[in-house]
């Protein structure tokens, strides 16, 4: 059936830190999306509807958006929220103006891991019978399945040290990135051990941050001068819970959503006609892991892939080149900036590179060991 | 827009505290309960949409993740929403605009909460800001306490017209095979006889505490009308949401809902609700909401929500009967409670609510209630495509 297009107008983000101890989470809003509606020329009242994304175990505060909605100007309007990563809501904002009852959405996605203890969210995502007793959260259960794909596919703990290697040197240019610099591939594989064969700097920070994306109809784009970045395609799909019920060596979820995402694009052949990509990579392996399950290289090789260069700044399908999570990484946010740096990338709106690439996929991840996964693939023609 | 309906719907047994399931079980029994009802597998799904409130009633955070084969999310699209009290009808609206976008044909929308495995009122007492709230937090009743004595005094409503709303709830649950709480010989002077939990809301002013699930099956024009000799057409939704801290604001005065009925009677073309909605699902967590709900709605004039529970005109052989399935009064599960709302407006308009159902309802409405009291959630249903 026809669907309504619909289009990234523009995003904010706020400058991330892995501290922002004068900011709560509404002051981190408030600014953010202050920021967006002046960018797009518009005032409050011309936003439809807001959709948050953010977590009340982070907040250490139950229903939280009784309190970050109005600061994201929701006050009497048509407001939801998304308890995961804000590339999610913004897949619900973008089915809301699709089915033609909105004509424009802010969707906005935050976190301040600096209030909290992330390790300690993420362990309560640990069901409490089987996996919260044996200590198992975010790193551990990624840890686990860095080991299953290393050694099923021979990839090396050195070829997953490039990405970190990668990402963080493209994030030099990146004034919004939290970890940049020329680090090398030795001085990740001499970082600490946080879980076997997980190093610190495989691992993305713990940051305090917000993102704020506007979306809008093919009609309300016409309102803006800015250069849109339309959503050709975009899917969504989660797997089995526990570790041991899916085949950690892959992302299946993953390559599930990027085929039916192509599909819904027109697109036939991935590796040539997606000229750049931002990838939610909260661990380095799974940046490969995440190239071959969105066809950007045959399963299993994702470390001649690094090595490749492909997926370098100058390669034919940079990955990344905001410096991706590993860089800076306000969950919550963290997806969402993936597709606002894409739509960036591909409508010249970048700070850190100009490419000429005019189709580029974000992708966002959610739950232990990539779970769940959404897949966009964005055109700016 | 593209036609949406509801073509089935599930609950699960409530009970305050289920043992015999976990909260995986919950949402597996409500989500199969509402495939068989719509007549549909897992396989026709094509996403599911999963709702539940707060992490610290179970403890356990993200419960889309730990749930998702229950909710039969496996290797398909899904994704949680949470707006606290609203979040069972917030789940149900997603998955119409799932539909109503043309992404997916079939989707099934899930919530539930099980709130025996913590002290709810701790849980609902952290929705209190940590700066500016923590220091007199106080669960819900004290909140909606404050609600209810501004709502007196300013309209000069009674105690005793709240009364009348829980023993018109508490009667209608007797017909209901799923409401909890059943008290067949309820009356006014035991309600209002009922030990103070916050004045001047009472025991039997007040919702239950429930371990349960509910869940709808969402399809898109052509499916429902194959599928579904009778689908509840989904004709207008709201979420409108309030702030909490601004000068003026008035806990009697429900602005947020007054938006949500503005824009659903203008979509569903509704000039008179009174007249053109022929049964209603309020969330009524405590007696006196329903008649400031049913003002907000405009069924009445403002201050006549107490005179309109008097005039008989809510009760089942009224001329807008309210909560015939007893209400929330009679079953609070939080996480599926504004579900269940919905659930039961379709099944009134489908015809399918048994022993509760109101003769010849084609139109109804469901709302939803929450946050930090100022969420709120509307639906209307009709048996008319």
């Amino acid at each position: 059936m026809h669907m309504r297009k619909v289009a990234i107008v523009v995003s904010e983000q706020t400058h991330h830190e892995r501290r922002k101890p004068d900011k709560n989470v509404e002051d981190l809003i408030y600014e953010t999306v202050s920021g967006l509606i002046a960018k797009a020329g518009l005032s409050i009242s011309d936003i439809d509807t807001v959709i948050g994304a953010g977590d009340d175990v982070l907040d250490g505060r139950s229903i939280s958006n009784v309190f970050t909605a109005e600061y994201a100007g929701a006050f009497l309007k048509e407001e939801s929220k998304i308890e995961d990563d804000g590339a999610f809501a913004a897949a619900y904002a973008f089915m809301r103006i699709a089915s033609g009852s909105f004509d424009t959405a802010i969707v906005y996605g935050y976190s301040k891991g600096s209030d909290s203890s992330p390790q300690y969210y993420s362990g309560m995502i640990a069901d409490p019978f089987f996996l919260r007793p044996l200590g198992v959260e975010a790193i551990t259960a990624a840890a686990l399945q860095a080991g299953c794909y290393y050694q099923r596919f021979g990839v090396t703990e050195s070829q997953a040290a490039r990405v970190a290697v990668k990402n963080r040197r493209n994030a030099i240019g990146n004034p919004f990135a939290h970890i940049k610099g020329n680090y090398t591939v030795e001085d990740v594989m001499a970082s600490p051990q946080i879980a076997s064969p997980v190093k610190r700097l495989d691992a993305s920070p713990v940051t305090d941050g917000c993102c704020a994306v506007l979306l809008a109809s093919d009609e309300a784009v016409k309102r803006f001068s800015l250069k849109p970045a339309w959503i050709d395609g975009l899917s969504f799909c989660t797997d089995a819970y526990y570790l041991g019920h899916r085949d950690l060596s892959v992302a299946r979820s993953a390559r599930k959503a990027a085929g039916k995402a192509y599909a819904m694009a027109g697109i036939l052949d991935p590796r040539r006609e997606i000229g750049v990509a931002e990838l939610h990579e909260p661990f380095s392996f799974q940046e490969l892991m995440l190239a071959e399950a969105l066809g950007f290289c045959e399963e299993g090789g994702g470390g001649r892939f690094i090595e490749s260069g492909a997926s370098e700044p100058a390669g034919r399908l940079p990955i990344n080149l905001s410096g991706g999570a590993l860089s800076a990484n306000p969950i919550f946010a963290t997806g969402l900036i993936r597709l606002a740096e894409a739509a960036k990338l591909i409508t010249g709106q970048a700070e850190y590179a100009g490419i000429e690439a005019r189709k580029a996929v974000a992708h966002a991840t959610s739950g232990f060991a990539l779970q769940s996964n959404i897949v966009y693939v964005l055109s700016s023609n | 827009m593209r036609q949406v309906a509801i073509i089935g719907t599930g609950q699960t047994r409530c009970k305050e505290r289920r043992d015999d399931v976990s909260f995986p079980g919950l949402i597996y029994e409500a989500a199969s309960r509402a495939l068989e009802d719509a007549g549909v597998s897992i396989k026709d799904v094509d996403a599911v949409v999963f709702g539940s409130a707060p992490e610290l009633f179970e403890g356990i955070n993200h419960p889309e993740h730990w749930c998702a084969e229950a909710a039969g999310a496996w290797l398909k699209p899904s994704m949680r929403v949470h707006t606290g009290g609203t979040v069972g009808a917030s789940t149900g609206i997603a998955a119409f605009y799932y539909v109503a976008s043309g992404m997916f044909d079939t989707v099934l929308a899930v919530t539930g909460d099980k709130l025996s495995e913590s002290p709810v009122q701790l849980g609902l007492s952290t929705v209190y800001d940590p700066i500016l709230g923590r220091q007199f937090a106080c669960g819900a009743p004290s909140a909606v306490a404050l609600q209810a004595r501004q709502y007196m005094d300013e309209f000069g409503v009674t105690e005793e017209q709240a009364a009348l709303v829980a023993v018109k709830n508490r009667r209608n649950a007797l017909l209901n095979p799923y409401a909890q709480l059943r008290i067949p010989d309820i009356t006014v002077e035991m309600v209002l006889s009922s030990p103070v939990l916050s004045s001047p809301i009472k025991l039997l002013d007040s919702c239950p505490a429930s371990d349960g699930a509910c869940a709808i099956v969402i399809a898109g024009q052509e499916r429902a009308a194959r599928l579904c000799p009778r689908p509840a057409w989904i004709k207008a939704v709201a979420t409108y949401n309030e702030g909490v801290y601004y000068p003026g604001r008035d806990f009697a005065t429900p602005l947020a809902l007054m938006e949500a009925a503005k824009k659903v009677y203008k979509t569903a073309g509704i000039t008179d609700p009174r007249r053109e909605i022929d049964v209603a699902e309020l969330y009524e967590a405590f007696s006196f909401q329903e008649m400031l709900w049913s003002e907000a709605l405009f069924f009445c004039e403002r201050g006549e929500g107490g005179a309109l529970v008097e005039s008989g005109a809510t009760q089942m052989t009224g001329d807008l009967p309210i909560n015939p399935s007893g209400g929330v009064l009679s079953t609070n599960t939080i996480g599926a409670t504004a579900m269940m709302r919905q659930a039961e407006a379709a099944m009134q308009v489908m015809g399918r609510a048994g022993e509760h159902q109101i003769e010849g309802a084609r139109t109804a409405l469901a709302h939803g209630w929450g946050g930090g009291i100022q969420f709120h959630t509307v639906m209307i249903v009709s048996a008319d495509k």
